[in-house]
């Protein structure tokens, strides 16, 4: 049996993605001496996964120091547009090579 | 998390993020959308709100590697945009059913049948507003698309909505891409579903039920306009369920029909309504847009005095909202909404009480103790949260932190003035029902409609 059933043309239901691309920024070889930056959503136990970090980069890294969690306060929550307005600012005040983002979950 | 990592990479300062494994299919979905796909992860396999100290400390040991490999050493280059479709192009050409199989596939509708966006149509959606199809109300994050006034009208178009809808679908959209809405927060764990609200002549206008059964589907208006924002924010946002990802609610719920206001009665019990509440003058019709995460439930009340209502109201509306305070008061940002049937909302207007008594009442009555907030607190994953210390920071008032007995009460609602006070349901039935919002995930916000 011939099909007459209607045929539709339809559009794109989604939108342009406005996503700007970028690159990472560029590395260095290895991790001693560097500061590393804390950076946490004060939620899934940050305050004892930052510790344990701390403590065995410091083993295996001569010279790394951290700049704790307190002192950039939450990447999450009712202060997060102000912290990431000013973060670019406070890592290079702390003078911070390279940073750990946590908890995601 | 993954945000304030690539806002670093773009300072030039090199990142690892730590996610746990659940998490890692929306943490692609964000690092998409913040335009860095490769972002560096560490992967914490597992759940810590469920591991003990011991595996905490094993699972950091064994994924310092990660870490390691994040910070130090070469990564790609350069990220491009891939190229999508242009607004006007046909994308599939087909049967209703196989239309249906399409948007399936490709994860574009949620899960009922949508009527095809037929160009046809999306132009007579079009036509409601003086808006260049191609104008940007915002951007919706995690997948971070521009929020079109033609993708409005598509989507509007596969929810059932009418052409005439497409005002308020435009307002819609402007109190999501607000930044106090938070739309990026809509595929957390917590499962909040947006609730949007009409107040003004556009209610009346559209035909949307305020009376019995408000809630349910069934009237086109009330129904089409939730089921609306239920796909915008798949399809723009990107928020998935699996099979897609960017949606991590972890039971959540089902899209809330649009609710409206008797406004008639409100205003005859010479309240205001919610919409003057809002900031509005009678004449104008409004759209709010708030996240509800849970539901009290009915709340049957008798009697003649406001007081008898009240108590009823602060035992199972402060009860509903007295778990997730906790998270309220953390945030401190926190508007719950409480839904009066129009019988009760008359013997309360009646015995001389305004809404204000109304939510002052409710804040003064609802308490819990410190360490049932602190303790609720700490099982969503607020590892750190107290009281005593949010107070010190200024967050929350000094009536938080009056002593350090854990067995202390304190204020349920932090801000008497956000509980949302609006009079809809069965004028026949004395019956009410309280909307837990999400802190400040979904946050409350009003627009204009332009019509």
């Amino acid at each position: 049996m011939k099909n007459t059933e209607p045929i539709y043309d339809v559009v794109w239901p989604l939108a342009p993605s406005v996503a700007s691309p970028g690159s990472l920024a560029p590395r260095s070889d290895d991790l001693r001496g560097k500061t590393v930056g804390e950076l946490w959503d004060y939620l899934f136990k940050g305050e004892e996964i930052f510790p344990l970090i701390r403590q065995q980069l410091a083993a295996r890294y001569p010279g790394i120091t951290f700049v704790p969690f307190e002192v950039f306060g939450s990447t999450h929550g009712r202060d997060e547009n102000e912290l990431a307005a000013t973060l670019p600012a406070q890592l290079r005040q702390h003078g911070c090579d390279a940073v750990i983002s946590a908890v995601g979950a | 998390m993954l945000r304030a990592a690539a806002i670093a990479e773009r300072a030039g300062v090199p990142s690892v993020s730590i996610v746990t494994t659940p998490f890692l299919q929306q943490a692609a979905v964000v690092s998409k959308g913040v335009g860095l796909p490769s972002l560096p992860i560490a992967e914490y396999p597992g759940v810590p709100m469920t591991d003990g100290s011991d595996g905490v400390a094993r699972k950091i040991h064994d994924l310092l590697p990660q870490i390691v490999a994040g910070l130090a050493g070469a990564r790609e280059g350069i990220h491009t945009r891939a190229a999508e479709p242009a607004a006007r192009d046909t994308i599939y050409r087909g049967t209703l059913d196989e239309i249906q199989e399409h948007f399936h596939d490709n994860l574009w509708s949620d899960g009922l049948p949508v009527i095809p966006p037929t160009l046809e149509r999306v132009e007579r959606f079009l036509a409601q507003t003086r808006r260049r199809p191609d104008d940007v109300i915002g951007r919706l994050l995690p997948e971070n698309r521009a929020a079109t006034v033609w993708s409005i009208a598509v989507n509007g178009v596969m929810a059932g909505c009418r052409p005439e809808y497409m005002p308020v679908l435009l307002a819609i959209v402007e109190a999501i891409a607000d930044p106090i809405f938070r739309a990026e927060d809509a595929g957390s764990t917590p499962g909040w579903e947006p609730l949007v609200i009409l107040s003004g002549p556009i209610a009346r206008r559209l035909d949307l039920n305020h009376g019995q059964g408000v809630m349910r589907v069934g009237r086109q208006a009330n129904t089409s306009l939730g089921r609306f924002l239920r796909l915008y924010l798949r399809n723009i946002a990107g928020l998935r369920i699996p099979p897609g990802a960017g949606d991590k609610g972890s039971i959540a719920g089902s899209f809330n029909v649009a609710l409206a206001e008797d406004e008639d009665t409100a205003r005859a019990l010479g309240w205001s309504t919610f919409g003057a509440d809002q900031g509005f003058t009678r004449d104008d019709s409004v759209v709010t847009v708030q996240s509800v995460v849970s539901i009290s439930p009915p709340i049957y009340s008798a009697g003649t005095r406001a007081l008898d209502h009240a108590r009823i109201l602060a035992d199972v509306f402060g009860g509903a909202c007295s778990y997730w305070s906790s998270i309220g008061m953390k945030y401190a940002r926190w508007e719950p909404l409480l839904v009066l049937g129009p019988s009760i909302a008359r013997v309360i207007a009646e015995d001389g009480w305004s809404k204000d008594d109304l939510r002052r009442y409710l804040h003064e009555e609802v308490t819990i103790t410190a360490r049932q907030a602190e303790t609720y607190a700490l099982q969503v994953g607020a590892t750190s949260f107290t009281l005593e210390a949010h107070v010190k920071a200024g967050v929350l008032p000094a009536a938080y932190a009056v002593s350090s007995d854990p067995d202390r009460t304190v204020p349920v609602f932090v801000q008497p003035e956000k509980i949302g006070v609006l009079v809809a349901g069965d004028p026949g039935r004395n019956q009410s029902k309280g909307y837990v919002n999400n802190h400040i995930q979904g946050g409350r916000v009003s627009r204009k409609v332009d019509a």
